[in-house]
């Protein structure tokens, strides 16, 4: 495998000195043309508009670029896969995101070509009202090092927003993208709460399957409440605590078709209909990487190589760009919830062997009819489709003596709990671990307490 | 291949016109007597096809008819479908509207090389020719089904199907014969059921209300072109080579989904699937959006910036007596042969406008890549310049919001992207707004 063909500096700077694109140009000659002939164009669409308020910084940082992840390489999908522009360790290029919150203008620059699957975890609380705890997410666009020809966009959509405007939407068409050096913010007044995901729009097939994806939830405002469930910690504003909760765990469901992935690599274009899903992943790993340790997951207080660059999950170096952990650590008794969204391609029915879940919310929404009726329900399997999200809740099986117990939880449409691999575990697959008791309270979502 | 493949088609193109020639010559003639009419048909939302003048007799002919339709990525598919009465070939059938307790009769008249026969999943008691209309057996042992439903010989036979709407909803009906094939060359449509309640109801519940300027349909299904020219060739088709290569809503893939009903581009395919709405408060009538899965495989549509309230499934209200048990999604997962009833209202949550501006500074538009449809502003009925070169199709500062079927592989046209089952809810500025001139 040959190395990455373009290196980046940390201190390069070209993204922020180029004043002038080729697009641009192409602008600003057209536009001469406009003025000498119509005169329509008065000029001022060249300006920011100034508002009253431009409100409070960023609470998030999101950069888009490419970058590669790692799946087995073996068995290979020739030519596809592992692909041999990879760097070493790495075998599938991707579009990304990465949380850039908090980074030097340099740390920042210096993430082009370092893109994470899945894009970065992330929460907000409900809204209360007030525009001071609106929630900011800034993008900007670092470009495509491997791709220099496609000066492709990027935006943010936060897909089950309830009642939007385009403009803070990310549909391409409809409102405004970011095109490669420049920079949006995205502000959220989240109403409802429960579990969605985001991804960038522009190009949706290609962009959402290069894996610029990832979830996103809302806390209820009913957090905080220890009456109704001793932890305070709730799914949605139950009233009754039956969406209580002591731990969380996000469950984000993607694919990897080994052609596309190639295609975009080498410039080439997959034949879209011919898709297929080779890797089908959970929080961005296949099992048994999804039960190794998180790397940075926590968005609000991020940790990051002085280059800005991501640190490696300890002994797992080829996880350096896919930090999150699927692995379910509890303590017998505890009620769980896990939030599962899914932007593969496929319908997916995530099971647990020995564990009966409640679903108490779909699509953000509580299992609740118009009138109050109760319509949540057990279940071994939940079957998502694409734009799905769905929130459970179990409780851990007892558990005594010392050690833990293991229960599966795993992709029952089998062709994609597996890595293509002549027999075994794989894919959407992870684990989850009982143990008695003695497992710390979690510092953040998917946070496993302990050390294993 | 293709370009043999395409001076086939031409021929038959050429061909396929004189046939129509002549059938507008008969229509003409039978013109006073035509049962199904449709009122001048609204821009966007449902046509509805209504069954002639005594009140709760709908009668309905449909013809079957082959035709060609058009593909985003410039391809054509060779289709067959109903029209109604002497119309010429449409994409897909009709819509036809009845109402609660009406004595539905549909009498089918076979153009086709084969035989064909049609069903009406969810009507009970369907007689054919007046006797109930079962599966038909052929010969052997044991005898082996060849329809579900009696049916009409090829070339010239006509069959009159008859039953009793018994309960509001959206159904589908479509060919029971060789379904695998006919199916999938476009033998279906949509029937609505309107209650009791009025016309301005999904169901006979106080809470399926409607605001009835705001009805659309999303019929979804899939093309495997190789299966169309094997038909069109008259040639064997082996299923197991099956693939679809082109995804639809009500017969056309993105752009063309967002035209005019009866654009005059597409003559065959009559339905667009443009959502026009004005937004609504929170408590205000919904629009009613009813989706309709032809296809082989899941359709997970996704209606961006709302969530659809789902209110019935497959012609059934989703109560259980008095307990409601509607569920509110942003993804409308619709399975081959449901159909979901989906009320929906889109509000600015935040009600901007230039008086109460997003809190962020809104870039230089030169340091943003513009949409197709923005308007250069954040605000509803706000237009502002763009940059020079810069087009956009915005009329009024009206919003554009997507909808789109999120197995994202879909939503493309063998090789082309961004095509497919794809539309988009227009929403109008409050009046007064300049969006008429």
């Amino acid at each position: 495998m040959s190395s990455t063909p373009t290196q980046h500096t940390p201190g390069r700077s070209a993204l922020s000195d180029l004043r002038l694109s080729r697009r641009r140009a192409l602008g600003l000659a057209g536009s001469a043309a406009v003025l000498a002939t119509a005169g329509t164009w008065a000029g001022r669409v060249l300006t920011p508009d100034a508002v009253a308020s431009p409100g409070q910084p960023a609470n998030l940082y999101l950069a888009g670029t490419d970058g590669w992840i790692h799946l087995p390489p073996s068995p290979a999908i020739p030519p596809f896969h592992p692909d041999n522009l990879a760097p070493d360790g790495l075998t599938t290029y991707i579009f990304g995101f990465r949380n850039v919150t908090g980074m030097s203008d340099a740390q920042r620059l210096g993430q082009k070509q370092k893109a994470q699957h899945a894009a970065p975890l992330f929460w907000v609380p409900q809204y209360d009202g007030n525009p001071d705890h609106e929630f900011r997410v800034q993008l900007t666009n670092l470009g495509l090092a491997l791709r220099p020809d496609l000066f492709d966009a990027h935006t943010l959509h936060w897909h089950g927003f309830r009642n939007v405007i385009p403009f803070f939407d990310g549909e391409p068409s409809g409102s405004v993208s970011v095109p490669a050096g420049r920079e949006f913010t995205y502000v959220y007044r989240p109403h409802e709460p429960g579990t969605y995901m985001y991804h960038c729009h522009v190009e949706d097939v290609e962009h959402v399957h290069m894996g610029m994806t990832g979830l996103v939830f809302v806390r209820p405002s009913q957090d905080g409440n220890t009456d109704l469930y001793p932890s305070g910690r709730y799914v949605y504003n139950d009233g009754d605590g039956s969406t209580g909760f002591d731990r969380e765990f996000a469950m984000f469901l993607s694919e990897v078709w080994a052609e596309a992935h190639w295609a975009d690599a080498h410039i080439q274009l997959p034949e879209w209909s011919d898709y297929r899903a080779d890797f089908a992943l959970l929080n961005g790993r296949v099992y048994p990487d999804t039960i190794a340790p998180n790397g940075s997951v926590d968005p609000f207080n991020p940790v990051h190589a002085a280059d800005g660059d991501l640190i490696a999950p300890a002994g797992h170096p080829e996880l350096q760009y896919q930090p999150q952990s699927s692995l379910v650590t509890c303590n017998a008794g505890e009620r769980v919830a896990l939030r599962f969204s899914n932007l593969g391609f496929r319908e997916s029915a995530m099971t647990i062997t020995g564990i009966r879940m409640r679903v108490v919310g779909r699509d953000a929404t509580p299992m609740r009819g118009r009138g109050g009726t109760d319509t949540s329900y057990e279940t071994d399997t939940i079957n998502i489709g694409p734009g799905e999200s769905y929130d459970v809740v179990f409780t851990a099986p007892p558990k005594t003596g010392s050690g833990y117990d293991t229960y599966y939880l795993y992709n029952r449409s089998l062709t994609r709990s597996n890595n293509l691999a002549a027999g075994g575990f794989g894919g959407q697959a992870t684990e989850i671990h009982v143990y008695a008791g003695g497992v710390p309270a979690q510092q953040y979502p998917n946070d496993w307490g302990v050390s294993a | 291949m293709s370009a043999a493949l395409h001076r086939n088609r031409t021929g038959l193109r050429r061909g396929l016109a004189l046939l129509v020639g002549g059938l507008v010559a008969l229509t003409a003639a039978a013109a006073q007597v035509a049962p199904a009419t449709a009122a001048a048909p609204p821009r966007n939302g449902i046509v509805c096809t209504t069954g002639g003048p005594v009140a709760g007799q709908p009668v309905f002919d449909l013809t079957t008819r082959t035709g060609y339709i058009d593909l985003p990525d410039g391809n054509t598919a060779f289709m067959w479908g109903y029209s109604s009465g002497f119309d010429p070939f449409q994409h897909p059938g009709p819509v036809l509207c009845v109402h609660e307790g009406d004595l539905v009769t549909v009498i089918l008249h076979n153009t086709l090389p084969d035989d064909t026969s049609m069903v009406f999943p969810g009507q009970d008691d369907v007689r054919a020719n007046g006797v109930p209309s079962q599966p038909q057996l052929g010969g052997g042992t044991p005898a082996m089904m060849t329809s579900l439903a009696p049916g009409a010989s090829a070339q010239g036979g006509t069959v009159t199907y008859t039953f009793t709407a018994g309960r509001a909803g959206t159904f589908l009906y479509e060919s029971g014969t060789n379904p695998e094939k006919q199916v999938r060359m476009g033998l279906f449509g949509a029937l609505i059921v309107r209650p009791a309640q009025g016309d301005d109801y999904a169901y006979d519940s106080a809470d399926s209300r409607f605001d009835t300027t705001e009805e659309f349909m999303v019929l979804l299904s899939e093309i495997d072109p190789y299966q169309h020219q094997a038909v069109e060739q008259g040639k064997n088709f082996n299923l197991t080579t099956y693939k679809a290569r082109y995804w639809l809503i009500n017969g056309r893939g993105y752009p063309d989904s967002i035209a005019d009903n009866y654009a005059s581009w597409l003559p065959n395919q009559p339905y667009g699937s443009l959502a026009t709405v004005h937004p609504k408060q929170p408590n205000e009538t919904p629009a009613l959006a009813r989706y309709l899965s032809v296809g082989s495989e899941d359709y997970p549509f996704h209606p961006h910036g709302n969530n659809g309230l789902v209110i019935g499934r497959d012609g059934r209200e989703l109560k259980n007596g008095p307990a409601d048990l509607s569920m509110e999604k942003f993804a409308i997962n619709i399975g081959p042969g449901q159909t979901w009833d989906v009320v929906f209202r889109w509000y600015d949550a935040e009600d901007y406008s230039p008086a109460n501006p997003v809190t962020v500074t809104v870039p230089s538009l030169a340091n943003q890549v513009v949409g197709t449809f923005y308007s250069g502003s954040p605000y509803l009925g706000t237009k502002e310049a763009l940059p020079p070169g810069v087009q956009t199709l915005n009329q009024c500062g009206e919003y554009y919001i997507i909808s789109h079927n999120h197995a994202l592989y879909q939503i493309t046209s063998w090789g082309v992207n961004m095509t497919g089952p794809i539309t988009y809810m227009r929403i109008e500025p409050p009046a007064p707004n300049t969006c008429a001139s």
